[in-house]
């Protein structure tokens, strides 16, 4: 650390260096508008300059000496130096796309027009537009073939990003591999389950690419395809997000200030119904979490527990409101400084960012903090550039507990919306009230929900250390060579708690109450966990590049790369609290139970590529890759995979100038990738006895040892010692045209990918002795079409309008599964019987395989003659899918003068997602849905009976049995209803967000100077505000889950997961 | 030339890094567990016991306990109310299903090839019986598993499916040949506290063994009366001894994920600990018998109880209906002290024309009470509500045999009532719901829920993970029709 600090400082007094002999000068048009930000360079060495907004340009050089100046729109040409001053430019407006740079594989920069795949690029205005925290908040609808989703709404969760669709399904990790500058970006998450914890519901901490801090950001590149991706191999299975940090530049020293406040208010929340009031199966009962009872009649009714002979008394009415008055405004401050600066030879980057979050939920109980330090460097010795970059971030994030070891204590939301509406939650929120404690509390069943947000909680403190050293040597002008180490380090350690009661003995919830029921008392539990993960990754590659003749460029590239990944966790938990309150390991009467476990894989690959262009026409890409997994079986541990791209830009093979067509680019890509496995998958082994909670009942485990004595079983799910890597096969076209002047532009891609060897634990016949084999299985194809197109409607001297609009529609299929299988599950509510995820041959990936009714020949339910009630099938159905029918975006962008207004729509359409706040507010009767009827005795629509009829055949006859007011709430429930029930509990996650809207203003000079600022904006905006959903989704923000950021999140929420937010906000952000 | 020095060395450099790739990329084993090779009998036996126990000791036992009606649903929850209208479908007990074949069974059998390998014959019985107990609960409820081509890992992924009474020759064969072997061999290992049932005490298991063999043949005595006929009378003419005392599991402790299975999934992580209420068949027998263990089964004299099946119901009675009363530390028994005389006291009476029946029988009574501390003289004596008939028809004999063995199972080993049930009829179907006038206390009523219509269910559905994943699984059969034994 020591050395790191001197080399720092050697750093940064080379950019105090003197200053030399600057020449200056001014570019403009043919029309004699100056060209603004242009790049000029000094020809045969490493010296640029960018000029200001006037055009007006100074660099280090000599006259006589060439410089190449370039700037967007514009043919790059070459000038020689005249004098000291008065070095007037005329750029020829030409092609931009031409000169448009992209970073493309392993850090390479390269001109857009030479790849053959589809990239898109965003830079730092866009991605921080609205100040978000996670970098790619801001990108949400804005990428066409990417989906960018938050998936909750409190501070620091996780986002997933999903490009092309999901390919590699197996294996639990379906996010693109992020790339910082060369350097893969350890992305993990660290979700918590606790030993014994009810249910598959995880407490969000935030996925690793979360941490980075947006402001530093100088552009993001998304590279899908697999042809783009493929040189960074197995890692980069589902795509590449590559970003580029902000660097110092040569010149005066800058100081950038970016500053954001915005507030946070609750957004889509369930729609309850307002007819009924407590009680259950249609009966008042002052004891019961639901609102089953009687018509609300708005008269004085007492309610609640009998205390000390008293007891409360409200009106029996609908309460409006009562969940949103529960939240709060959250608040969010998002501050970055940052230092730039240097000379020719050395340049220097130094920015510290905040973050101070707290949610919606009331008080400190949701609540982010972020500090982020940055230091980067860039220095030449000669022929050698030496680049250096150290990031430090320090995060303390304070959630809600998710979970509950034993007893009722868990879900905030959930026992929210168990409250009937007939009651003001925020009346709850004196907990230690009398009325509203543990024994008072007006029913067994639930929780008082301020007890969970005060009592039960989770916190986790991160550090977080990531950087690289890159070295690159040029040997002659075409050859070089770069060497290059990165390393991502997080230490994290959660403390997880909740808290011990139990209702007094002959209280109210101790069972003296109408219903008779008792409460199970919180046994309380507190753990703590720390968890590491480290990435190291390295690559030495050697480049040429040559014009090999006037017709004829190569350029080409070979390189060796390792990389290293290893997670370490412990966890320690102890379940029944002595002493309430108390949070510390030794507070029980058992002792703790902890595991720890490790996780490593390496990978050695070389890579080669290389580029032939012809004239500035057609440019021929080959790449090719070999690597070596440690996670695949070790004598059978390498795979090779190809690929090639061809660009051909039409528009200089024949001259369109005079035409409409400003641009033409036709490409072609084919690329392969491989994947390996995650580690261990291959050798036999047992375990230590753990008889895990049943699915049935999903509760009560047994752990070894017992009794003093340990206990091993045989890990039940079988290896594989021919395992196989996943192998990736993408064909993509594409085309990019730009027409009048590039005021309208397309680009428009299509894809054809088919994924083989899919590897999952393969459910398998238990009466083998295991439930699960390891197995490449299966066939995913994904194919789709991705449209973007760019329009300046209107472009005068002081307004401009543009518009932005992207379409993509994926289609992801099972094509095949092998080995027999009809079907691989990947997610499920957690229930017994009840609804699944699952692949089907020949079905999009991921389907609801759900309880469903028994049909009569004529298509009409057949019910039970006894009850009403339908006939569950003992087979399950197919109800639809997760994947989306098609996804679009808009941004349009308005300026006038200094001002500038810009909105964006994100429209993403079809799909379903199981939403368990459907299933606990239809269960507790609180949803509208339950008002089915105005709940009066009805028939099941379009039922029948099933009737032995003459000589034994099956007949149906029309059902005449009502389902009567008190098997409403039954009617209404899963456990009492599958068939229809959860059907009723699959949610169309179409929606329309107006995702952002921006209103910014260019302070004029006349306030800026005076300050010694060169440019000053303010902004207002808001996040989310305005979200439009179908009418069947009267529950919560589809995009929430809280299964992770992978595929298996598709199957929607699980144990309900809280509703989103919508944020106002206004930011300022200054350069000196 | 200085570069060509540069890339010489680097290119140097990376051979070397090549050549070692194998080492660095050999860490594929697991750290995080132990490697198979690593296995020992007395590590694999505990996990085996306790597997076996946390299925049928837990939510296998709930449905024992409903089905048996010594318990019904609570009308204020809705936990059970699948299992209490024999609405059970077949994915609702994979999980145990999984838990015997991938945990007990899947282990058993590793140990027998270790211990026969070995020529560990103590080791062997022990492994063997659990292996038989575990094989026959599952015939018991689905009638025909998998056990020729089952626990043969990835080499047969779609075993057939053996009937059920072929699966019973098999067992019982195995059974003998365990304890025909040489256990005074040197090569024998002596188990001791890793085996929670009897700590390594081999005449125990010899005993378990044996009553184990007696309850298979007391199981066909309807489909297969000669064979049962043949085994019993084999077993008394070799004077085996049978257990007087339980082969139970009762090392649970109140500590978590330590505690008995039925009492961890019912009460200690349900956040409504009073889904299972007394059932008025139940209670009803109880208090007209005046049997003190209605206190230890329901916690007071005068509980209140739900007709069976009955939670749709408003009647404001059942709000206030009795919890069953569970602990932490219950056994899981795999065959009770009392069971076993019970046993006996049937076998003695079909085919030794009652020669030691009423004695046997009054010993199982006599032990059942004890459980609880009190004592069933005044009850067995003449007269008494509980003795013997001796007078009375065969018939009447096992009825009363097969009550009294009903009577002392609820809890952990429940299944076993709703199998003898199932096998004799008794307690017997009433003709009429538990609420009616002429109702007969103690005889089983169709559960007010049920979705099968007028009958008992007589066995489990073939479970999912199976139809889902094997192709041999046989077409689902009804839930009414009796196993291979059944009557």
């Amino acid at each position: 650390m020591r050395n790191l600090l001197i080399m720092l400082c050697v750093f940064i007094s080379f950019s105090a260096l003197a200053q030399n002999e600057m020449a200056s000068g001014k570019i403009s048009n043919p029309k004699g508008e100056p060209v603004s930000f242009a790049t000029v360079a000094v020809k045969g060495t490493k010296i640029t300059a960018v000029a200001d907004a006037d055009g007006s340009f100074r660099i280090k050089a000599k006259p006589g000496q060439t410089l190449v100046i370039s700037a967007a729109s514009y043919t790059t040409r070459d000038y020689a130096v005249q004098g000291l001053t008065g070095n007037d430019v005329i750029l020829q407006t030409g092609s931009a796309s031409l000169n448009e740079v992209v970073v493309v594989a392993l850090g390479q920069s390269k001109s857009k027009a030479r790849v053959g795949y589809s990239t898109a690029t965003f830079n730092t205005d866009v991605i921080n537009k609205v100040s978000p925290v996670s970098m790619m908040d801001g990108l949400s609808g804005k990428v066409a073939g990417a989906d960018i989703s938050n998936v909750s709404g409190t501070p620091g969760g996780s986002t997933k990003v999903v490009l092309r669709g999901y390919g590699v399904i197996g294996g639990g990790n379906n996010q693109p591999l992020y790339v910082i500058d060369g350097i893969p970006l350890s992305d993990g998450t660290v979700n918590i389950g606790v030993a014994g914890g009810n249910g598959p519901a995880l407490t969000d901490y935030g996925n690793g690419m979360t941490d980075v801090n947006p402001n530093d950001i100088e552009s993001i590149t998304v590279l899908k395809g697999t042809s783009a991706s493929s040189l960074y191999g197995s890692v980069a299975k589902n795509g590449v997000i590559l970003i580029t940090t902000k660097k110092g530049k040569s010149g005066k020293l800058t100081v950038a200030l970016s500053s954001s406040f915005n507030a946070s208010i609750v957004g889509k929340l369930p729609d309850e119904q307002t007819q009924f009031g407590q009680g259950w199966a249609g009966v008042s009962d002052i004891t019961q979490n639901g609102s089953w009872g009687p018509a609300l009649d708005g008269q004085m009714h007492p309610w609640g527990a009998t205390v000390n002979n008293s007891q409360l008394v409200k009106p029996y009415a609908f309460q409006k409101n009562s969940i949103r008055d529960f939240y709060d405004v959250g608040t969010e401050y998002n501050n970055t400084i940052s230092l730039s600066g240097g000379n020719e030879k050395t340049n220097f980057y130094f920015s510290y960012g905040n973050v101070t979050s707290n949610g919606i939920l009331p008080g400190n109980y949701d609540k982010l903090q972020r500090n982020n330090f940055n230091v980067r460097t860039s220095s030449t010795f000669g022929n050698l550039n030496m680049a250096f970059s150290l990031n430090y971030i320090n995060r303390h994030l304070t959630t809600p507990a998710k979970f509950s070891l034993g007893g009722l204590g868990n879900d905030l939301f959930n026992n929210i919306l168990q409250i009937p509406v007939d009651m003001r939650i925020k009346d709850f929120s004196l907990y230690n009230n009398q009325f509203f404690n543990t024994d008072n509390y007006f029913t067994p069943f639930a929780e008082n929900p301020y007890y969970d947000l005060t009592q039960n909680g989770s916190d986790q403190l991160q550090n977080r250390v990531y950087g690289k050293v890159d070295l690159t040597y040029k040997f002659t002008p075409q050859l070089s060579a770069e060497f290059r180490v990165g390393g991502d380090f997080t230490n994290a350690n959660t403390a997880i708690w909740n808290a011990v009661n139990a209702p007094s003995p002959g209280s109210w919830n101790a069972g003296n109450n109408p219903a008779g029921s008792a409460r199970q008392p919180d046994i309380g539990s507190y753990q703590q966990q720390s968890d590491y993960a480290g990435l190291i990754d390295g690559d030495f590659i050697v480049k040429y590049e040559k014009e090999l003749n006037s017709n004829f460029s190569l350029d080409a590239l070979a390189g060796v790369n390792y990389y290293q990944s290893k997670t370490t966790d412990q966890v320690t938990a102890i379940q029944g609290l002595t002493i309430p309150l108390f949070y510390n390991l030794s507070n029980s009467n058992s002792p703790p139970t902890g595991a720890n476990t490790s996780f490593e894989k390496r990978l050695i690959g070389v890579y080669a590529q290389a580029t032939l262009g012809f004239k500035d026409q057609l440019y021929l890409t080959v790449n090719a890759r070999n690597d070596w997994s440690s996670t695949l079986p070790i004598d059978n541990n390498s795979f090779f995979y190809p690929g090639a791209n061809l660009s051909w830009i039409a528009s200089n093979t024949f001259d369109m100038r005079n035409g409409a067509i400003s641009f033409l680019k036709f490409r072609a890509a084919y690329g392969e990738t491989g994947a390996d496995a995650l580690p261990y998958l291959i050798y036999p082994t047992i375990q230590q006895g753990n008889i895990p909670a049943t699915t049935g009942i999903p509760y009560g485990q047994i752990f070894f040892p017992i009794a003093g004595i340990n206990g091993f079983t045989i890990t039940p799910t079988i290896g594989n010692l021919d395992l196989k890597p996943i192998i990736t096969k993408e064909l993509e076209l594409g085309f990019e045209a730009k027409f009048f002047d590039n005021r309208l532009g397309i680009d428009a891609a299509v894809y054809d990918k088919q994924t083989d060897g899919q590897i999952f634990n393969v459910p398998i016949s238990p009466s083998s002795g295991y439930s699960a084999l390891v197995e490449n299985v299966g066939v995913v194809s994904n194919k789709g079409i991705e449209l973007t197109l760019n329009a300046t409607p209107v472009k005068t001297r002081d307004f401009t309008w543009t518009l932005n609009y992207t379409f993509a529609k994926n289609n992801s299929d099972v094509v095949s599964l092998t080995n027999g299988l009809n079907k691989v599950q990947i997610g499920s509510d957690g229930l017994s019987g009840g609804m699944e995820f699952d692949l089907f041959p020949g079905k999009p990936v991921g389907v609801f395989y759900s309880p469903a009714p028994v049909y009569s020949p004529n298509g009409k339910i057949v019910v039970d003659p006894n009850s009403g009630f339908p006939i569950v099938n003992p087979d399950k159905a197919d109800i639809g899918t997760s994947e989306r029918d098609f996804v679009m975006g808009l941004v349009n962008s308005f300026s006038y003068k200094n001002w500038t207004f810009s909105f964006s729509l994100d429209f993403r359409k079809g799909g379903y997602f199981y939403s368990s706040t459907a299933d606990i507010t239809m269960f507790s009767g609180n949803a509208a849905i339950t008002t089915y009827n105005n709940r009066n005795p009805f028939i099941i629509p379009n039922s029948v009976n099933q009737v032995d009829g003459a000589g034994g055949k099956t007949e149906y006859v029309e059902n005449k049995t009502y389902i009567p007011e008190t098997s409403f709430d039954a009617y209404f429930y899963t456990a009492s209803n599958k068939p229809l029930a959860y059907p009723m509990r699959l949610i169309d996650k179409s929606f329309l967000k107006l995702r952002d809207i921006t209103l910014s203003y260019n302070l004029p000079a006349k306030w800026a100077t005076p300050i010694h600022a060169s440019s000053l904006m303010l902004s207002a905006y808001g996040r989310n505000f305005l979200l439009w959903l179908p009418k069947q989704n009267a529950y919560i923000d589809p995009e929430v889950s809280n299964l992770g950021n992978d595929l298996q999140s598709e199957f929607g929420e699980y144990s309900p997961t809280g509703p989103t937010t919508v944020q106002y906000g206004f930011s300022l952000k200054a350069i000196f | 030339m200085k570069w060509k020095k540069i890339i010489l060395v680097f290119s140097i450099a990376a051979l070397a890094e090549l050549s070692s790739c194998k080492q660095v990329l050999d860490i594929n084993q697991n750290p995080n567990v132990p490697s198979t090779d690593q296995a020992t009998t007395p590590l694999l036996f505990p996990a085996a016991e306790i597997s076996a126990a946390s299925a049928i000791g837990g939510e296998m036992a709930i449905i024992g306990c409903l089905w048996s009606e010594f318990v019904t649903q609570d009308v204020s929850s809705s936990q059970y109310r699948t299992f209490d209208s024999y609405n059970v479908a077949s994915t609702d007990l994979n999980t145990d299903y999984n838990q015997l074949y991938t945990g007990a069974l899947n282990d058993l059998e590793l140990i027998l090839q270790k211990t026969r390998a070995a020529q560990d014959w103590n080791y062997n019985l022990l492994a063997t019986v659990m292996k038989v107990y575990t094989y026959a609960t599952l015939v018991d409820m689905y009638d025909q598993v998998p056990y020729t081509q089952a626990l043969q890992g990835a080499s047969n992924l779609q075993p057939k499916f053996d009937n059920g009474q072929d699966i019973y020759t098999a067992l019982l064969g195995s059974l003998d040949s365990a304890l025909n072997q040489n256990f005074s061999a040197a090569t024998n290992s002596q188990p001791g506290t890793e085996d929670y049932i009897f700590g390594g005490d081999m005449d125990q298991w010899r005993a378990f063994a044996n009553t184990l063999k007696l309850k298979m043949y007391l199981r066909m005595v309807n489909a297969k009366p000669d064979a049962a006929e043949a085994g019993i009378k084999s077993l008394y003419d070799a004077n085996v001894t049978f257990l007087t005392s339980d082969a139970a599991i009762t090392q649970w402790t109140a500590t978590p994920n330590k505690q008995n299975p039925f009492y961890a999934q019912n009460i200690f992580a349900l956040n409504t600990p009073s889904n299972l209420k007394a059932s008025n068949t139940f209670i009803y027998w109880l208090m007209k018998n005046n049997d003190p263990r209605i206190v230890d089964y329901f916690g007071t004299a005068t509980p209140v109880g739900v007709d069976q099946g009955n939670y749709l119901s408003n009647n404001p009675v059942y709000k206030t209906a009795t919890t069953f009363v569970q602990h932490a530390t219950d056994p899981v028994q795999f065959i009770s002290g009392p069971e076993s005389y019970f046993m006996q006291a049937e076998a003695r009476e079909r085919y030794y024309g009652g020669d030691q029946a009423q004695s046997l029988y009054n010993a199982g009574v006599s032990a059942a009470f004890a459980v609880f501390g009190h004592d069933a003289s005044s009850y067995i004596a003449p007269g008494g509500a509980y003795a013997y008939p001796v007078g009375g028809s065969l018939d009447d004999k096992i009825d009363a045999i097969i009550t009294q063995k009903w009577a002392s199972l609820p809890g952990s080993h429940s299944l076993e009532a709703w199998f003898e049930r199932n096998r004799t009829g008794f307690p017997k179907s009433s003709l009429v719901y538990s609420d009616d006038a002429g109702y007969v206390a103690g005889e089983f009523v169709i559960s007010a829920t049920s979705v099968i219509g007028n009958v008992f269910p007589k066995r489990i559905v073939f479970p999912d993970n199976e139809r889902s994943r094997n192709s041999n699984t046989p077409a689902q059969v009804p839930i009414t029709t009796p196993v291979w034994w059944g009557k």
